[in-house]
């Protein structure tokens, strides 16, 4: 059997002497979707956050591919193959494109294969409509489908979206759970924080419960 | 006093091209923008460290550059005239009633305009600006300059109120530049100068000069801010 993309043992996250939550053991297989769920205030984000290296004061080991990795100081491939894209996500004040292929050109990505995928990006979100509309001026359902093709075209080893349907409408709710059943399909390695009863409902979506410290898988 | 004849034959000197006038202009111009483009990158950098690391001594720094706000011209003039007087630690240089001591002393006073507004300009901004483009990828410097772009236009502003304060600057100006005609002499020296002899054509219309470029780089910043979309 073959190693799961990250294991989590004995991660533990506390604020002062308040423990947040204490993880044992976790292990997130390649290619699988999980919806990450939990009261609020039981750490989805801070756990998001950790796992994206953007929080380095936890403590126990996390191991990629079976490696050992100190949170916080991952190596640069690393910290390029797992994205993480917040509950309100941040395009950059330039435009569409520029959004989308910005990882790209961290990445060194040749400009013809760039806009290549940055269309393919556009398409597949489906704001060919507003390929000229500043990214300030997106509704908020837009912009959350721009962040998911900004995260997707990097083709990360692992995605990690927080609350991807908050404050959205109807349409833009539909919109956005259409995208996270076809990263699914994808066989993109996901891991959606969430409260939404459709995206916990969502077929193919393993749920790992985060509650009063501990985390439990519950289904797949 | 009679302002019209004095305000037409300022006019009259303006259009006729008189050299001794456009020389003066040339010289703060060149002096002005020159001082700016050599002290806005290191100060940028600065005001963006001061803003987001977090080190021993970060706010005592803050105030410091903040107290530099408030220094008298003069005083910064007398201490560059200190230090490049013959006698001083830089006098070997010989840069003295130069223009290029005027430009150290307007680097001197763009310094803490660029790096206190810097500081609001990057402290104001989102801060998932630095976390997405460091999710999304980028290595620290480039997530730095990417936050940087993101409050491009407070970046403009301090940069144009550094350029608005050198050009229109007179104390310092006089001390290290000495006001010598066809050598040092700028706008806001001569304006003293002739406004003391009671030349006043001279005065306004190098006041005319001030005032159209002060608006002249606000109204860009304006338009570009126009352009950029943002609220």
């Amino acid at each position: 059997m073959s190693a799961p993309l990250l294991a989590l043992r004995g991660v533990r996250k506390a604020f002062g002497r308040r423990l947040l939550f204490e993880i044992e053991r976790l292990a997130i297989e390649a290619g699988g979707a999980y919806v990450l769920v939990g009261p609020n205030g039981s750490g989805k984000t801070t756990l998001m956050r950790i796992l994206a290296g953007l929080d380095r004061d936890a403590g126990g080991v996390m191991s990629v591919h079976d490696q050992d990795m100190s949170f916080g100081s991952y190596p640069e491939h690393l910290r390029r193959s797992i994205v993480y894209v917040h509950q309100h996500p941040y395009l950059f004040h330039t435009s569409l494109r520029h959004n989308l292929e910005y990882g790209l050109k961290c990445r060194g990505v040749p400009a013809a294969e760039r806009a290549r995928r940055v269309e393919e990006a556009i398409a597949w979100a489906g704001l060919a409509a507003q390929r000229a509309t500043p990214p300030g001026k997106l509704s908020g359902g837009e912009k959350q489908r721009a962040a998911l093709a900004r995260a997707r075209a990097l083709e990360p080893e692992l995605l990690l979206l927080d609350e991807p349907t908050s404050n959205l409408d109807r349409d833009g709710r539909a919109q956005t759970l259409a995208l996270l059943a076809q990263l699914r399909d994808e066989r993109r390695t996901v891991i959606v924080a969430c409260h939404d009863q459709e995206i916990i409902n969502l077929d193919g979506f393993a749920r790992l419960r985060l509650e009063e410290g501990r985390i439990a898988l519950q289904s797949g | 006093m009679d302002l019209l004849e004095p305000t037409s034959q300022a006019f009259r000197l303006l259009f006729s091209g008189d050299p001794e006038l456009w020389r003066i202009i040339w010289l703060s111009l060149w002096v002005s923008l020159a001082a700016i483009a050599l002290v806005a990158a290191p100060s940028i950098a600065l005001g963006f460290l001061l803003a987001k690391k977090r080190f021993p001594g970060q706010r005592a720094a803050v105030v410091l550059v903040q107290a530099l706000l408030s220094f008298p011209t003069v005083v910064i003039g007398l201490v560059i005239y200190l230090l490049l007087s013959r006698r001083g630690p830089l006098g070997s240089f010989e840069l003295l009633f130069t223009p290029w001591a005027i430009m150290i002393g307007y680097m001197m006073i763009a310094f803490p305009i660029l790096v206190v507004f810097t500081i609001s300009a990057v402290q104001g901004a989102d801060p998932r600006v630095y976390e997405t483009a460091r999710c999304l990828g980028a290595d620290r410097l480039r997530a730095s300059l990417t936050t940087l772009f993101e409050v491009r236009f407070g970046i403009l502003a301090a940069v144009v109120n550094g350029f608005g304060r050198a050009i229109s600057e007179v104390g310092c100006a006089i001390m290290v530049g000495g006001n010598i005609a066809g050598l040092t002499r700028n706008i806001p020296t001569a304006i003293a100068l002739e406004t003391t002899k009671g030349d006043f054509a001279q005065g306004i219309a190098l006041g005319f000069v001030l005032m159209v470029v002060a608006l002249g780089v606000n109204v860009l910043l304006a338009l570009l801010q126009g352009q950029g979309g943002l609220k």
